[in-house]
This record gives C-alpha cells, sequence and structure tokens, in this order.
C-alpha cells in the first residue's frame, strides 16, 4: 500500500464502486460542460476521468481534513487542462463541494480556473496549465522526500501529448538519474493532440520504448478499464526502490460520450442544454452496454 | 569558515558564493543547490550536503522545475548556473513554476553582460529587462564580490523568489570596506557622494562608475555613484532624493541592453513621480549582436566604457538647466 501513516482503507473502493464513481464524476463533468457559458476541454477530462477515479478513490494518500498533511502522497496535474475533472474529482473526495466549482467556475475571484492555481485553491499540489512543467517539479519533490526519508508517492499525470515537451525528458533524466521510486508518470495515452492525431503529425512511438530507454519500469494498463488500473497502480514497486515507473494508460479522448469520441472538434467545447441531453444520453447506453457484455 | 578580506583586493565572487553557500547550508537544514552542469562553486556545499545538491546536467528547464518541486515542499532551493541560458531558456519555468506560486527559489549566475568573451550565445543582455516583468521577482546586480555572499544571505528570510546577476564572477575588486554601507535588498547604495550629478550604475559597472568619478574629480566635478543593485523593487526615494541633491543630472552606465534595465527603471520612476530633470543619459548595449572581445574592448566599442562614461557625465554636468 501506497504510505504509510495516513490511512486510507476507507477510499480504496472496490472495482465496481469505482466504476460507478467515474459514471458520476463523468455525469457531473458533463453537467458542468453543459451549464458553463466558456469551453471546458471536455475531451481531454473524459480521457483522464478513470484515472483521477481510481487515483483519488483508489491509490492516493490523501486526507481531505489534514491537506497538508507531510505524509500525503502528492499529485501533480501536469495536464493543467483536465483541472475540471480534478477539481471534480478532489470534490468527491471531499475536498470541497460540487456545488463551489458549478456556483462559481471561470468566474472572477473564484479558486475554480480553467487550469489549476496551487495559491488559489488550497489541496491543488502545484499550479500548472503550461505543458511539460509537472514532471521536474514531482522530480523535486520526490527528492525532498527521498532526503527526509518520507515514503509517501509522487504522481504526475500527463498527456501524451504533453510529453512533446523537452521539458519532459529532462525531467525523466533527472528522476532515473536522481533513482526516484518514489515517483510515478501516468501518461493518458489517447493519442490526439489538439490539432492531430497522434502518429500523423507526431511520431510518438514507440511509446513504452521510449520510457524505458530512459531507464524507467514501463506499466500498461487500460485507461478505461477499472480493473486494469487498480492492477496496474498494485503494481507499482515500492517507492523505496531505485527506478521512476510509468504507467501508460491507453484511452480514447471524449471516452463516453459517443460523438466526442476521438472526435478533435471536442478537445474543447461547451454543450449546449440539447446536447448535454444527448451526451448524458450517449454516457448512460455507453454504462448500459457495459453492464449488459 | 568566515570570509577574511581587505578592501581593494581582488575576488573571485564564485568563491564567495560556494564559501556563502556551505556555510548557510549548515543554518538552513533546508537549504539545497541545484544547477545544469554549472558546479564548480557548489563542491564545498556538494561535499558536506550530498544529499540536499542536484546536479541535473544540461536541463536548464528541469533544473528551474526541480527547484520549484523542491519549495514546494518547504525547502529553499538555489539554483547556480549561467545566466543566459539561466534567465532565457528557463523565463516560462521561472514565470509559471516559480513566481506564479511565489516560491523561495533563489536564480544565482554568472555571464551577465558583454563578458567573458563567449559571443552573443553566451552573454546574458536581456536577462534583467525579463526578470524585471516577471510579477513577484526581486532583480539584483552585483559587482562587489562580497556583497554577493550578504545578498545570499538575506534573500534566505525572503518568501519569494530573487535573481542575482554576476559578471564573470572569477576576480573583481571589492569595493565597500567592511561595514562602510548599509546593504540591504531594495536599497541602492550611495558609493560615492557628489553634488553635480548622478552617476546610476550596477553590477560590474560600478568599479567603472567610481573610476570616472575619480577622474572627474580631476577636473573638480563633484560626482555621486550610486549602486542600484536592486532594479526590482526600484529605490524610487533615492532616485528622486538624488534628483534633488545633483541638479536633476542624471547618468546610467549598465552591461545590460540600454532599453529595458536599469535606465528604463529609472526613467519610469522619473515619469511616474513627475521628477524634473536638467540631463539624462544612458549607456547600455545598443540592439547589436556585440561579437567577440575582451569585456574592455566590447565596452568600448559599444560606447560604455570608461572614456564613453567620462564623456556623458562631463555632458550632463555641462546641460544648461
Amino acid at each position: 500500500m501506497a504510505g504509510s501513516t495516513l490511512v486510507n482503507d476507507g477510499q480504496r473502493h472496490s472495482v465496481a464502486e469505482l466504476e460507478d464513481l467515474a459514471f458520476e464524476l463523468r455525469s457531473k463533468l458533463l453537467y458542468l460542460c453543459g451549464t458553463y457559458e466558456g469551453a471546458v476541454h471536455i475531451g481531454g477530462d473524459l480521457s483522464v476521468a478513470d484515472i483521477l477515479t481510481a487515483l483519488y478513490h483508489y491509490e492516493l494518500n490523501v486526507d481531505p481534513k489534514n491537506i497538508a498533511n507531510p505524509a500525503r502522497d502528492r499529485f501533480i496535474l501536469s495536464k493543467g487542462h483536465a483541472a475540471v475533472c480534478m477539481y471534480i474529482a478532489m470534490a468527491m473526495r471531499g475536498f470541497f463541494e460540487f456545488d463551489d466549482i458549478v456556483n462559481t467556475y471561470g468566474q472572477l475571484d473564484s479558486a475554480f480556473g480553467m487550469h489549476p492555481c496551487k495559491v488559489q485553491l488550497a489541496g491543488v499540489e502545484a499550479s500548472t496549465g503550461s505543458l511539460g512543467h509537472g514532471l521536474p517539479i514531482g522530480v523535486g519533490m520526490a527528492k525532498s522526500a527521498r532526503q527526509r526519508n518520507e515514503s509517501h508517492r509522487v504522481f504526475v499525470l500527463m498527456g501524451d501529448g504533453e510529453t512533446g515537451e523537452g521539458s519532459v525528458w529532462e525531467g525523466a533524466m533527472a528522476a532515473r538519474s536522481s533513482e526516484l521510486g518514489n515517483l510515478v508518470a501516468i501518461i493518458d495515452r489517447n493519442r490526439q493532440l489538439m490539432t492531430s492525431h497522434a502518429e500523423e503529425r507526431v511520431a510518438l512511438e514507440p511509446y513504452p520504448d521510449k520510457w524505458a530507454a530512459f531507464g524507467w519500469n514501463v506499466i500498461m494498463a487500460d485507461g478505461h478499464d477499472m480493473a486494469s488500473l487498480v492492477s496496474a497502480l498494485d503494481a507499482l514497486p515500492p517507492s523505496s526502490s531505485n527506478r521512476p515507473t510509468v504507467i501508460i494508460c491507453e484511452t480514447i479522448k471524449g471516452k463516453g460520450v459517443d460523438f466526442m469520441e476521438r472526435n478533435l472538434a471536442w478537445h474543447a467545447g461547451s454543450l449546449g442544454q440539447e446536447d448535454l441531453a444527448k451526451a448524458m444520453a450517449s454516457l448512460e447506453s455507453t454504462r448500459a452496454s457495459k453492464g449488459s457484455k | 569558515m568566515p570570509v577574511t578580506f581587505t578592501f581593494g583586493e581582488w575576488f573571485s565572487a564564485r568563491t564567495i558564493i560556494g564559501q556563502t553557500l556551505a556555510d548557510l547550508g549548515e543554518e538552513y537544514p533546508n537549504l539545497w543547490t541545484v544547477t545544469p552542469d554549472i558546479g564548480m562553486t557548489l563542491v564545498e556545499f556538494r561535499e558536506k550536503f550530498p544529499d540536499r545538491f542536484i546536479d541535473v546536467g544540461l536541463a536548464e528547464q528541469a533544473a528551474v522545475g526541480v527547484a520549484a518541486g523542491l519549495a514546494y515542499e518547504g525547502n529553499i532551493p538555489v539554483v547556480s548556473g549561467m545566466l543566459p541560458f539561466l534567465s532565457m531558456r528557463t523565463v516560462e519555468q521561472i514565470r509559471s513554476d516559480v513566481c506564479y506560486p511565489n516560491l523561495p527559489v533563489k536564480i544565482i549566475g554568472t555571464h551577465g553582460g558583454l563578458v567573458g568573451n563567449g559571443g552573443s550565445t553566451h552573454y546574458a543582455v536581456e536577462d534583467l529587462s525579463l526578470m524585471c516583468s516577471l510579477t513577484n521577482m526581486t532583480v539584483t546586480s552585483i559587482g562587489d564580490p562580497l556583497m554577493v555572499g550578504e545578498i545570499l544571505r538575506q534573500s534566505m528570510k525572503m518568501t519569494g523568489p530573487i535573481y542575482i546577476r554576476l559578471g564573470v564572477g572569477k576576480s573583481d575588486q571589492a569595493i565597500y570596506e567592511p561595514g562602510t554601507h548599509d546593504i540591504k535588498i531594495g536599497k541602492g547604495i550611495v558609493a560615492r557622494e557628489g553634488s553635480d550629478v548622478t552617476l546610476f550604475a550596477h553590477g560590474t559597472t560600478v568599479a567603472q562608475a567610481l573610476e570616472a568619478a575619480d577622474a572627474l574629480e580631476k577636473d573638480g566635478h563633484s560626482v555621486r555613484v550610486v549602486d542600484m543593485f536592486t532594479l526590482k523593487p526600484i529605490d524610487a526615494d533615492l532616485i528622486e532624493k538624488c534628483a534633488k541633491e545633483t541638479g536633476g543630472r542624471f547618468v546610467v552606465v549598465e552591461d545590460h541592453l540600454a532599453y529595458g534595465g536599469l535606465a528604463s527603471r529609472i526613467a519610469d520612476v522619473v515619469v511616474d513621480r513627475g521628477i524634473h530633470l536638467t540631463a539624462f543619459e544612458r549607456l547600455g548595449i545598443p540592439q547589436v549582436f556585440a561579437g567577440f572581445g575582451s569585456d574592455e574592448e566590447l565596452r568600448d566599442k559599444h560606447g560604455y566604457g570608461l572614456s564613453a562614461t567620462v564623456a556623458a557625465t562631463q555632458r550632463v554636468i555641462a546641460a544648461k538647466g
């Protein structure tokens, strides 16, 4: 089990419970996307909905009642444009109320904006948004933990497109050089950038080999299969080990809403009332078909 | 080990930095040093505190990102490197990872200005302009090698980031006799009293400004020299005071682009406060890629060397009020 000082047992939900929580997270995402006037990065939110559910309701040793507990696991949303999804996952974990997000998102002086800010929202570990920044920050946090003999882990969630940034690989080298087995990168491998599909313009493959070549321990997972995510997280080596791990999660941008899936038009957008109803219906039917198989 | 010195002696600022950090490492168990392969000054620190030293190799962006991560955890990271790269390649990391959450990351480095004969890839000439534009950033440029230690020491108490600029830092003359000047981040130092004109400088041009003032004294001119080593926040009160006390006559000389550095900072204060000046001249690097040559040759070539400083100061003194 990750960490040791915090008690996380109550949050280690079963796979079936996690699936329900992920459905609830997606429903809330769509609701916000349908009620907020501006654009929401709904495509990349939906691709990490299961990952964030698994993190906040299974893996992360965090305490919403004591957010600064030094023994907590650190989570950095390096793909900061999925902030809404993280906010909702955090709300469902008890950090704040979902209504706090809905009522203020994107408004003047709100703590909840398009990209997360640690200064404005307690519980966020790092201010992010510009891509490629999270991994080096995570390296610094993991180094600090090592020096203090703390056993928590540092998780950094990145998009696969984000890993085009050179600073990611600077961080990857630094993590290996410092033998940070307490650092875990999670890749949302949705195979889409904002304006193209992966491999169309940017050659990311051989993707797992790239991480392996940088000396990382590579775990593959289906980012929309809760059992697969849970087993990947369970397979993490002890935080005292000397190699950082990357969990490459195969995902689908827009997952759960048929007209958004793998659709470049839904990198970001806003749902009107009519589309919200359609999106919800699609989400329901995806769940129903999954339940019947 | 405390540093011992004599006024006027030549010192390596890099050695002072190394010794100071090694000392501060004892005092501050949360002090770290981070470098992108420019760790010569950090040998002593590294040997004393190997678990608080990180060399990320040639990866400046990672150096600053790692420092931000350390600072998020309550540590005080000092990032040490060469400023042409540390100020430009990482400017977004400095803004978004360090300044945005206002973390106590200290960025210190060498090669500010046309120094070291490395060519235009290796001269930091835009750095002060870039750093001064960043919210939460304190910006300094140090000429006196002994002062670097004091500034580092003071920076430990700061809750936000600071940028500390040096020239080559291998051999510089001590300017201030210890105890004779009040050195405080945010306050300019009157390095020499005078009443006809104020000569503002920072970093490596402070010694040159003092030399120019000495030369002009022989002609009967009383030249005040202000070491405006903190560019941000700028000591606006001192600027106003100097305008009043030296007949509204200002000369600024700096080893940085003439527009965007100290002269621009002073001009902003002059305009914002409605200060009346009789004459104002700025000497610095024009908008050119400077080429090769010794530090002195380059200053002369680009019009901000000693003779140009003397000539400009004479013009400003002679200007009709």
